[in-house]
């Protein structure tokens, strides 16, 4: 899955843009993850301009991701 | 009159310049347009930057004005990687430096006063098919609160990059990374300018793109890099080899003598589709138009024109669609059929520009740049590569397996 760092997204959608199967996408005023949906491609993280998304591979569940994962 | 089975004569997804110019047309004509947007107001964030041609705008016979844009550019400096610029000014070189939050703003009230309903803050997340599998609706949530149906026999997505809707109706949209350029850009004060726009190239400035300064009024500037989304000039979080465009944004800011003492008033940026465009443009009960279906200028990302073109020839073969009653593909076809005859030639002549631009050398760039005047500029831009191509391999016959392409 990935983690999106908020503090510093310009909302671009470039994520959503490139992401082969919808896991990403604009709601409300911020970009929400749908971890269920996510292959671990990485293709958001190398678009994005604002360099705001980390990837932790084979992390299915929010829970799992290392205490020091930043959300923004 | 809306046929009693439907709320609808069209919804449009997305209300940008494609879709607001559609349902301007649409509604003219007495079709019950309903236009939803997700976002909280029309034309914010702005993620571009913001420069349209005059063409489109006298085109359809608008009166812009004057809070919608910024400023009135001659044309265009363009700047080689060893500094040499080029001047591109010509009648058809005047564009508008936009202020984007006001002018979509502007294009979806002009739809308004012809009867279309404009919906903000308004999400369609998913399509609805009715009991024979054909498309007939959006599911829309407003603000997050509990999803309701709307129906129209005609969806028409005007949705920009991400173009969600559009992929559950079938058609191809996701972007290759290859495809993208990833962008950033500062508003910027204060700037002298010669009232053109300024593009920069170079591999060390901007690989596969270019630094842009856009000059606005009160000594503003729009000042913003794309470069391929596939390049990996930086490292991205979690320690990814990526595109990281505002390195080389800060980098070419910290080099320029007017910028490196300049504020910014505002950090922006994006994505821009610099592929073809999409393999379909309509399906049954169903049309993609603007950025949505990629109609995008490849060279330089520019997507307003476009898409305010392509909306309102979309307009007009719906139009007929509602005449007929009919919104079958095959209906639906002549608005695709004339966007690639048209504007999808000029398209296809600017892509392969592309491609060949993206594996010249910064030496070989700087000699392109040395053999060609403001002469051949048009030429090249509008597709006749032929004799700017002879000037460039007279003096270095060399590059002609590079630029072959252009040839062919």
């Amino acid at each position: 899955m990935i983690t999106i760092k908020h503090d510093g997204c310009i909302l671009c959608v470039g994520c959503s843009s490139v992401c082969p199967t919808n896991a990403i996408e604009v709601v409300g005023t911020r970009m929400e993850h749908f971890s269920d949906k996510c292959i671990d491609c990485g293709l958001c993280v190398r678009a994005c301009p604002a360099n705001v998304i980390q990837m932790y591979k084979g992390i299915k569940d929010a829970k799992a991701l290392p205490p020091d994962a930043e959300y923004g | 009159m809306t046929s009693k089975n439907y709320d609808y004569d069209v919804i449009v997804i997305g209300a940008g310049p494609a879709g607001s110019c559609f349902s301007r047309i649409a509604a003219g004509a007495g079709l019950n347009v309903m236009v939803i947007d997700k976002r909280k107001e029309i034309g914010v964030p702005v993620r571009c930057g913001e420069a349209l041609g005059l063409g489109e705008i006298i085109k359809q016979d608008l009166d812009i004005p004057k809070h919608c844009y910024s400023l009135v550019v001659d044309g265009a400096k363009i700047v080689g990687p060893n500094g040499k610029a080029i001047k591109w000014v010509a009648e058809d070189t005047r564009g508008y430096v936009l202020e984007r939050k006001f002018f979509d703003k502007w294009l979806a009230e002009l739809a308004v006063e012809k009867g279309a309903t404009v919906k903000t803050y308004s999400r369609a997340t998913e399509v609805l098919k009715d009991e024979k599998g054909k498309l007939c609706g959006v599911k829309v949530t407003h603000g997050g609160r509990e999803p309701y149906d709307i129906t129209a026999p005609l969806i028409v997505s005007a949705e920009g990059m991400e173009s969600l809707m559009a992929r559950a109706m079938g058609f191809k949209t996701v972007h290759a990374l290859y495809d993208v350029d990833t962008c950033y850009e500062y508003e910027m004060k204060p700037y002298d300018h010669e009232n053109l726009i300024e593009l920069y190239f170079g591999n060390q400035i901007a690989p596969r793109g270019y630094v842009w300064i856009f000059p606005k009024a009160d000594k503003k500037a729009n000042v913003g890099i794309g470069i391929g989304a596939n390049i990996a000039n930086g490292e991205k979080r979690g320690g990814i080899k990526g595109a990281d465009p505002k390195i080389l944004l800060d980098e070419f800011i910290e080099k320029d003598k007017q910028l490196q003492n300049a504020s910014s008033l505002l950090d922006f940026g994006g994505v821009i589709s610099v592929g073809a465009p999409i393999n379909e443009f309509v399906k049954d009960n169903a049309m993609v138009i603007g950025t949505a279906a990629k109609q995008v200028d490849p060279i330089h990302g520019g997507g307003i024109g476009m898409a305010m073109e392509a909306g309102v020839m979309a307009a007009k073969v719906a139009i007929d669609a509602h005449k007929k009653k009919d919104f079958s593909k095959n209906v639906l076809y002549p608005y695709e059929k004339e966007w690639r005859a048209t504007t999808g030639v000029t398209a296809a002549h600017r892509l392969k520009l592309r491609k060949v631009l993206e594996k010249v050398s910064d030496d070989d760039f700087n000699h392109v740049f040395n053999s060609i005047n403001e002469k051949d500029l048009p030429e090249i831009m509008n597709g006749k590569f032929a004799g700017p191509v002879a000037k460039i391999l007279a003096g270095r016959p060399q590059l002609l397996a590079a630029l072959s392409g252009l040839l062919s």
